[in-house]
């Protein structure tokens, strides 16, 4: 499944890139292949150390140093950002990078998949206690970790995208906890006014909402709704088998951020509805399996960090899809696995393995072993793995 | 996990709304709206540029090269948003660099509501243009414009004439030769990325090459026309007349060698000539009387038609009254009363004299009949091709030569042609016309374009008028024209040439009338340089005028004097020796 999507996304964007690179800087042709190739080779070791070589028992422990290394960072960018340091790399005056001479570092990434070890060990203790839905013992500590953590990715390094990753996945979490459904509502609800205060606050996001507006009522175009718009065309031109690989026209500068970003819309012009069909049809596959493994995870530790892989996932997915087709406004959140950007793919390959690891485990034991003997062997399609579990 | 897991179901079935919300949203994008995306990305990528042809220069011959004087030059104007650069950013490098090229106020330009756009200088050279660029404001940018340039100023502008603001050309050769020399430009349809880049995709590209315009080598000889300018200069200087204009032409090949009428404009700044009169030139596009001058066609025409010969006589009383109209002798000294022959005619420039001609070509030399006129018409018109565009390269107007036979009071009317009144002729046409008749009776088409420049070679330049050449008159007849014009100038011979002119001193039409009491003259002069004995090399015509002023042939004769000095070192003419 991994290795059916690479395919697909080598291709795709690379031509973005190319054509990219002929005007601007001196990046070479090949510099974001390139680039992109590497992600690609270490979200693969990512993929199976989480799968084969890390046991989650291992992590399981370090849950708490994790979250306290990934807040840690995030703060020690936010410092390094506010002195002008050159470790910090900043792009459109957003400071979310590390810059490590070689090779770029964002630990938004890192600090989703923390928090997700973070709440599954959290929500899992809890449970044992019973203390669920306790305010001083849940309520307060859940609090302090998510709102810090939401605070440093939102408000320090602006990246309204990962903060929605970020409540998507204390959510998803939260719902399978085991809390109440009254409690989970009221917080839901908190929550909601909290963000449509933190919007009505700020102008620049004020200012996406209302483009937002504009382009889903199918008003006037302007600057404001440039990147919708031309995501949208790029989209629309595709038609029902798209232009072709390599004959995208929106990805020669006319569709901001073509590469990462906005990929799917490329992707939309090039492969159209069929392929994106496709494409949608993998992720959704991709996202049900894992809520299966969730299901038939006996270990509500286990379970919780499936459950907010696949919400991470989703979240990124369904947000960056439908932010190109206007149904909600544009955030800057990568598309998973297919977007260009190292720290992202990485995590989420982790995050997958991971997954793919517990299912190993799963109620159903009896065919573990030649499983994953079977899937190493054949490249592991996504069907072939689907009979047998179900 | 019962619990558990149906929390899961939630998770599950909102996905599964999700996928489906996206999906169908993607069908309408993709099926239902596909064409109108089509369209309006068609209308965001197609780059539909002209490709702009580059204008051919102009050159004129110094000895056998081609020198260019009309030249192109690579210039930028200055455009900013206001609403992006800072207005003192822009003052500073407005000021620093552009100062002299401003073409705009700023603070009109950001006093301007709403101004995405705008033009703040012209004209800038390159040098400067490139530290603007790296001055590196953002919002400042410098868009390619070319620009016509005359390197030597106001050099020659009437016959050159103007390049105006949309690349047209104007007057002039500019103007006459604008579609060769403007060539034809090319259209590029091509899908384009952001930056306006063509790509090589899609499949409805279409690129038509611009085709150059011609580099176009005239006849005139540059340091000639120079001094001439010069000269002529000198002349309105000493005289009352405020303009001259000076033709030279090589008789044997009618091929024009100065076209110059002063004073000249600067063709960098025409919008700041007042009179369009000024961008005129003067020696093909405005015909005038020449007068006197034109006694050598009438003579010709008698001599050739064999009715009368230099020392045919008549008597001259200082007057004739044709139709009830007198018309009297310039000169009324008493020695000339009485018997005459035509040559002291000529010489004194007898009004009575060149009536006589037309009389003898009627058979009758009493009095004008039709014969006289059809004759002196057939001369005038048809073989010495005045009255009538000469087939020049250039813009030119025809004038006029009045019908023998057709309106009132003919007679009068060609009793004043016989001495170039009454008809409207260019110089052109008169000076293409007095080469036939020294040239040994050739005429022929004139011409001011020599070839084309291409590839450091001078090729042909194709003409669309027809090149005539046709013997009008007799090398017998030519001949005793050539020594009846140098006995014109005997008293200022010079010693080895053979030297022959005619002046002209024309009364000025203003509304349809003459001017009463000679108001204003136009003084004109036509002649030819020869080595003693040989046939004429050039032939010079000068006309000096001014708005209310008298001017006399003898102004116009200095000119020709001097002009003619000039011309016999410069081309090392050899007296006889």
């Amino acid at each position: 499944m991994i290795i059916g999507l690479v395919v697909i996304y080598a291709i795709g964007p690379m031509r973005a890139n190319v054509l990219n690179s002929a005007y601007g800087a001196n990046y070479d042709s090949n510099y974001f292949f390139l680039g992109q190739l590497r992600s690609v080779g270490l979200s693969l070791i990512a993929f199976f150390a989480a799968f084969k070589w890390i046991p989650y028992k291992y992590v399981q422990k370090f849950a708490k140093p994790l979250m306290i290394l990934a807040l840690f960072m995030s703060i020690l960018l936010w410092l390094l950002a506010s002195s002008g340091s050159s470790l910090a790399k900043c792009e459109l005056g957003q400071c979310r990078w590390f810059n490590l001479g070689f090779i770029s570092f964002q630990p938004a990434e890192f600090l989703k998949i923390a928090l997700v070890f973070y709440l599954a060990d959290f929500l899992a203790r809890k449970k044992e206690e019973g203390t669920i839905g306790d305010i001083k013992d849940f309520w307060l500590p859940l609090a302090v970790v998510c709102g810090a953590s939401l605070a440093l990715v939102v408000v320090a390094q602006g990246d309204l995208g990962t903060g929605v990753a970020l409540l998507a996945i204390i959510f998803g979490m939260l719902l399978v906890s085991g809390l109440s459904m009254h409690q989970f509502a009221i917080v839901a609800l908190a929550t909601v006014v909290l963000a449509v205060g933190s919007i009505i606050i700020s102008p620049h996001r004020r200012e996406r909402v209302e483009t937002w507006f504009i382009t889903l009522s199918g008003g006037e175009s302007s600057d404001s709704t440039y990147h919708v718009d031309n995501a949208m065309l790029a989209i629309g031109v595709g038609g029902l088998f798209g232009a072709g690989i390599g004959n995208s026209v929106q990805a020669t500068g006319y569709l901001p951020e073509s590469i990462n970003d906005s990929v799917f819309a490329i992707m939309g012009e090039t492969f159209g509805f069929v392929g994106l069909f496709i494409i949608l049809a993998i992720f959704a596959t991709l996202l049900l399996r894992t809520l299966k493994v969730a299901e038939y995870t006996s270990d509500p530790e286990n379970r919780l960090v499936i459950v907010g892989v696949f919400s991470w996932t989703l979240a990124q997915i369904v947000v960056n899809i439908m932010a190109m087709i206007g149904l909600v406004p544009v955030t800057g959140i990568t598309l998973p696995l297919l977007s260009y950007g190292g720290t992202s793919m990485i995590f989420i390959a982790f995050a997958l393995g991971l997954v793919l690891q517990f299912s190993c485990y799963t109620s159903r034991e009896v065919i573990k072993d030649e499983d994953i003997s079977s899937r190493r062997g054949v490249g592991r399609t996504y069907n072939s793995r689907s009979r047998r579990n179900s | 996990m019962p619990q558990s897991n149906s929390r899961i179901k939630i998770l599950k079935n909102v996905t599964l709304l999700l996928f489906a919300v996206i999906l169908v949203r993607l069908f309408f994008i993709q099926i239902v709206e596909h064409d109108a995306y089509l369209a309006k990305a068609d209308e965001q990528h197609t780059l539909e540029k002209t490709i702009t042809a580059r204008r051919g220069e102009i050159y004129m011959m110094d000895g056998d090269e081609p020198v260019a004087v009309v030249l192109n030059q690579t210039r930028y104007q200055i455009v900013i948003d206001p609403t992006v650069t800072e207005k003192e950013d822009a003052k500073k490098v407005l000021e620093t660099y552009a100062k002299e090229y401003k073409t705009a106020d700023l603070d009109e330009v950001y006093g301007t509501e709403n101004l995405r756009y705008a033009i703040i200088a012209k004209d800038v050279p390159r040098e400067l243009a490139e530290e603007i660029a790296e001055a590196d404001i953002p919002a400042i940018w410098l868009k390619k414009t070319n620009r016509r340039v005359y390197p030597e100023g106001e050099f020659a502008s009437g016959l050159l004439g103007f390049v105006n603001d949309e690349g047209k050309g104007q007057y002039g050769v500019e103007g006459s030769l604008n579609e060769q020399l403007s060539g034809k430009d090319g259209l590029l349809k091509t899908t384009a990325d952001v930056n306006k880049v063509a790509l090589s995709i899609g499949n409805d590209n279409i690129k038509v090459p611009a085709e150059d315009g011609k580099n176009i080598i005239l006849s005139i000889d540059r340091r000639l026309e120079r001094r001439i300018e010069e000269l002529a200069l000198e002349a309105i200087d000493n005289t009352i007349a405020t303009n001259a204009s000076v033709l030279v032409m090589d008789p044997n090949t009618s091929k024009v060698l100065a076209m110059a009428n002063l004073p000249n404009y600067n063709p960098d700044k025409y919008t700041e000539v007042a009179n369009v009169d000024s961008f005129l030139n003067y020696t093909l596009e405005v015909p005038y009387e020449p007068a006197s001058v034109c006694k050598t066609f009438t003579y010709s025409a008698a001599i050739e038609e064999g009715v009368m010969s230099p020392e045919t006589t008549y008597f001259n009383k200082h007057f004739e009254t044709i139709d009830g109209w007198q018309i009297n002798n310039a000169s009324k000294n008493d020695f000339l009363y009485g018997n005459v022959d035509m040559r002291r005619a000529f010489n004194w420039s007898l009004n009575t004299g060149s009536i006589h001609a037309l009389k003898l070509l009627g058979g009758n030399p009493d009095s004008i009949n039709q014969q006289g006129r059809e004759k002196l018409y057939d001369y005038f018109y048809n073989k010495f091709h005045l009255g009538q565009f000469t087939g020049i390269e250039l813009y030119e107007a025809a004038g006029l030569i009045q019908d023998p036979n057709e309106g009132w009071g003919r007679d009068s009317v060609y009793a004043n042609m016989t001495f170039g009144q009454n008809l409207s002729i260019t110089m052109l046409q008169t000076a293409t016309a007095f080469s036939a008749a020294v040239n040994g009776g050739v005429w022929r088409t004139p011409s001011v374009v020599e070839g084309i420049y291409e590839d450091g070679e001078i090729k042909p330049f194709i003409k669309t008028e027809p090149v005539i050449e046709e013997t009008i008159l007799s090398e017998q007849t030519s001949a005793t024209m050539r020594e009846l014009l140098i006995s014109n100038r005997s008293n200022i011979k010079r010693p080895g040439y053979d030297m022959g002119g005619k002046t002209g001193t024309g009364e000025v039409v203003r509304e349809g009338a003459y001017t009463e009491n000679f108001a204003e003259l136009i003084g004109s002069y036509v002649g030819f340089i020869a080595t003693e004995g040989e046939l004429p090399k050039y032939v010079i015509m000068v006309k000096m005028w001014g708005e209310g002023k008298d001017v006399v042939a003898s102004d116009a004769m200095d000119l020709f004097n001097s002009v003619s000095d000039y011309m016999i070192n410069y081309y090392k003419i050899k007296p006889k020796e």
